[in-house]
């Protein structure tokens, strides 16, 4: 099973796979791929969504579960059965349960042995570095428009250009 | 035994207030519970706990039900690590309760309150010695303190060397002896006090113990904004309330601290600091505990996986209908009391009784008896003024009540049951406008929890929404409404003001209300809305119009002799970076560069001397304003005023004056096209 992202990304299962990309393209990748419906999606935010409402599948297989706390994202995590699962990165989770970053970056390369797991994020912030450092695939997807389109320059790790993350085997940048 | 303060040092320390204050020490050293869902793996951590603490093995009431486990005598590091070790399989109880408020509960007593009292009884007796002190001084700059009021008995003022006025005020202190210290900015003189009491090798007789508890500052997220608060020094067996920053003392006064104090369990000290969301969630605590229920501690129970489309149709809030902006008369407005908590009460809404509706769930069973004394004070405060304080407390508390099930950090919250309150909100409102319309009412505008409608008899509509719905409602009746549009011309839901029959004005949304106007341009609105009190129907209201604009044109005319002070302008910060240039932006900056330290949340104050260069100087050093800048907002606010005489309102005043009972004019001024409106009809 695989999702293409953007023109020449694809995205494979059986692989945890981080994504900083505009709202605008995990969207469209959403919704144009009707063959996404025959799988079993879950949809995992957190109390705030800025893609869930420009999400268009209405089919029975499209699950939603929302957590409030690391701790609530971690149970999330290991009861997850679904063939692809999309998380999308709400820091909030983590502030005063930074504790929480290494299970839940475990649980997510857990779930990335068996389905396709996505992490997405629009800007890269410090618990999303940390919490991708066992990510097989990083993508990192520019707004066509490069000039509107201001990477998060808020951690550690961007400011200084710091090596990626060991465990990532590709970088794909379009 | 009546309460004054408690906190928990290796032992629970009570200040009884019997005449005289005491204290009382008693050994006390709870177990928190623990639950494996599969303990064999863990033999061995099992058998540590046993040897290195102690642990025994017990069955354990939540919410959910029973559950079989351990009780470990053991602080919070050791939970901690449990949970690190089974890999967050672990379910623990009881961690982070406060042990002085479960130690409370565990034996039926409370702060503030004699034993045999219900802590439900609008009544808080007490015989406490009061002081107030008032530092001179802006507590951020200040760096020492020279004037100093001190009202007890009565007045006294210190003033001299800084080592002289503060031996006094320390001697004044001690004398008498106070139970209850209100300052104003007590949080932030505090730590100053401190500091200058060392230096002049003097002992800040604050503490009764001479020790002092210490609250960090913070910034945090409320309802949308980000809050600040302090750290603070919290004396031993003696109530110190900051009453600038305190936001139970400034709804509820003393008597509120109190009652929060008394329902939540926490000492006056902490009542008077949190917030009502914070006061709530302790309640609930104290409530669980009392009843033998233990306290999760992390929210680890998500929410069940859900239908795309079921989750679109649950999430939605509150109901609300639009208003066609202008003026409207004869109106009232039904409002709910205390809606989402009587919803959560009598619909049994509960984490547990979602999947179990014929249980009776821990919320509402904790909340009845809330939800019960604030409609009490809700009724006395007509009367007996003195019970408005409580029933504002009582009011926060129960808002929040429903927000906190949807929070993050809600021990007994839920989304299912967040949503479900809202779901039958909007029911609930829906079936009133059904029936205020049936009955031949208009409804001209709703926003989740009531209703402004036109029509007659108000009383018969009431009562069949209490007929119908089972909730209680209360009444207002405006003579007349000024309905104010949005940018675009359409209805704003928010923004509006009216004459209440009693010849009171009731304003939300415009400039007087809002908290970051100047006071020179609140002050002439209030004029206005003073001169427009006086107009009881929509054909005086048409008379006020010129005084009203006289009051403008004088306000304009003043306006660049007017004091500086008036001038400032108050406002929250939610950030201390901006990424474009703002006024806001440069008050952060104009503050730094006064030496001042700020923070997310903080309430900062500035004149704007030159809005075009975003030149801002902080209040107290302001020399001049942009008159132009605040001629803007002098026009803004005179435009929501003049609303109710020219666009929107005059044709309709006018036409109200030469043909009020004219039936066509009346569809023209309803601006509805609702045949269940007497008045379209």
């Amino acid at each position: 099973m695989r999702i293409e992202l953007s023109a020449g990304i694809t995205l494979q299962s059986g692989t945890f796979n981080a994504v900083i990309a505009p709202e605008k393209v995990i969207v469209s990748a959403l919704n144009s791929h009707a063959d996404l419906q025959r799988f079993l999606f879950l949809f995992v935010c957190g109390n705030y969504s800025r893609i869930l409402s420009g999400i268009n599948r209405t089919s029975g297989n499209f699950e939603v579960r929302r957590a409030f706390t690391a701790h609530q994202l971690f149970t999330i995590l290991k009861e997850a059965g679904h063939t692809i699962v999309l998380v999308e990165h709400d820091p909030t989770m983590f502030d005063g349960a930074e504790n929480m970053i290494t299970p839940v970056s475990g649980a997510l390369k857990d779930v990335g042995r068996e389905a396709l797991l996505i992490l997405y994020s629009p800007t890269p912030d410090r618990a999303f570095s940390a919490l991708i450092r066992q990510a097989d695939r990083i993508f990192q997807i520019a707004a066509s428009d490069e000039r509107a389109y201001r990477p998060h320059r808020g951690t550690r790790s961007y400011r200084t250009g710091s090596p990626l993350p060991p465990a990532q085997t590709t970088l794909e940048v379009s | 035994m009546w309460i004054l303060d408690s906190v928990y040092r290796g032992r629970v320390e009570l200040w009884e207030k019997d005449g005289t204050v005491k204290n009382v020490r008693c050994e006390y050293d709870p177990p928190f519970y623990l639950h494996l869902p599969d303990p064999h793996p863990h033999h061995d951590m099992i058998g540590a706990l046993e040897s290195e603490y102690r642990a025994e093995e017990c069955t354990f009431r939540t919410i959910f039900g029973d559950l079989t486990g351990y009780k470990v005598f053991a602080g919070r590091p050791v939970a901690e690590a449990i949970e690190q070790q089974t890999q967050y399989e672990a379910q623990l109880f009881n961690v982070d309760v406060r042990i002085d408020q479960r130690f409370m509960a565990e034996r039926g007593i409370f702060p503030c309150g004699a034993e045999r009292e219900s802590r439900f009884s609008p009544d808080v007796p007490y015989d406490l010695h009061r002081m107030e002190i008032r530092i001179t001084g802006n507590p951020a700059r200040s760096p020492v303190c020279s004037g100093i009021d001190v009202i007890h008995e009565h007045t006294e003022r210190l003033h001299g060397a800084e080592r002289d006025v503060l031996a006094d005020l320390f001697s004044l202190v001690t004398s008498c002896d106070p139970d209850v210290i209100l300052m104003p900015d007590a949080d932030t003189w505090m730590p100053k006090l401190q500091e200058q009491a060392r230096a002049s090798d003097l002992e800040m007789p604050f503490s009764r113990t001479g020790k002092y508890r210490k609250m960090d500052a913070r910034s945090y997220w409320s309802y949308g904004r980000v809050e600040h608060k302090e750290s603070a020094l919290i004396p031993d067996g003696r109530i110190l309330i900051d009453t600038e920053q305190s936001f139970v003392y400034r709804e509820g006064g003393l008597a509120g601290v109190l009652m929060a104090a008394r329902l939540s369990g926490l000492s006056p000290n902490l009542a008077s600091r949190f917030t009502p969301g914070t006061l709530i969630s302790s309640y609930e605590m104290y409530e669980a505990v009392r009843r033998g229920i233990v306290v999760p501690f992390r929210k680890s129970d998500a929410e069940s996986v859900r239908r795309f489309a079921e989750l679109r149709a649950a999430d939605r809030g509150g109901m609300m209908f639009q208003p066609a902006p202008g003026v409207c008369w004869d109106v009232d407005e039904i409002d709910f009391t205390s809606l989402y908590p009587s919803i959560i009460v009598q619909a049994n809404l509960s984490p547990e009784t979602i999947e179990h509706p014929e249980r009776r769930g821990f919320l509402p069973e904790v909340l009845d008896p809330l939800l019960g004394l604030r409609i009490r004070t809700k009724q006395m405060k007509k009367s007996d003024p003195r019970y408005a304080g409580i029933d504002s407390i009582l009011k926060w508390m129960l808002v929040t009540c429903f927000g906190y099930t949807g929070y993050k950090n809600a021990k007994f919250g839920r989304i299912e049951v967040h949503e479900g309150i809202t779901g039958r909100s909007r029911d609930i409102l829906m079936r009133t406008k059904d029936i205020a319309e049936a009955m031949g009412f208009c409804v001209l505008h709703g926003i989740v929890d009531c209703l402004w409608v036109q029509g007659s008899p108000i009383g018969a509509l009431k009562d069949r929404v209490k007929q119908e719905t089972g909730l209680s409602t209360e009444v207002e009746h405006f003579d007349w409404i000024v309905f104010l549009p949005q940018n675009d011309g359409s209805g704003s839901y928010n923004r509006y003001f009216g004459r209440l029959s009693d010849g009171s004005v009731k304003v939300r949304g415009i400039a007087a209300r809002r908290h970051d106007t100047p006071e020179y341009i609140r002050a002439m609105q209030r004029e206005m809305l003073t001169v427009m009190a006086g107009a009881a129907t929509v054909a005086e209201l048409g008379t006020a119009h010129d005084q009203a604009r006289t009051i403008y044109r004088r306000y304009a005319q003043n306006l660049p002799r007017a004091d500086l002070v008036a001038m400032a302008i108050s406002r929250r910060i939610s950030r201390l970076t901006y990424a474009h240039r703002c006024i806001e932006g440069a008050a952060v900056n104009a503050y730094r560069k006064a030496g001042i330290a700020v923070a997310p949340g903080m309430k900062i104050s500035y004149v704007v001397r030159d809005a075009r260069k975003y030149q801002v100087d902080p209040a107290w050093s302001a020399g001049s304003f942009d008159v132009r800048y605040y001629r803007e907002l002098l026009d803004k606010a005179w435009g929501e005023i003049s609303y109710a005489f020219t666009s929107g309102g005059s044709d309709r005043v006018e036409a109200a004056e030469s043909n009020a009972k004219q039936k066509t004019d009346d569809k023209d001024r309803c601006r509805h096209d609702n045949n269940a409106c007497p008045l379209c009809r």
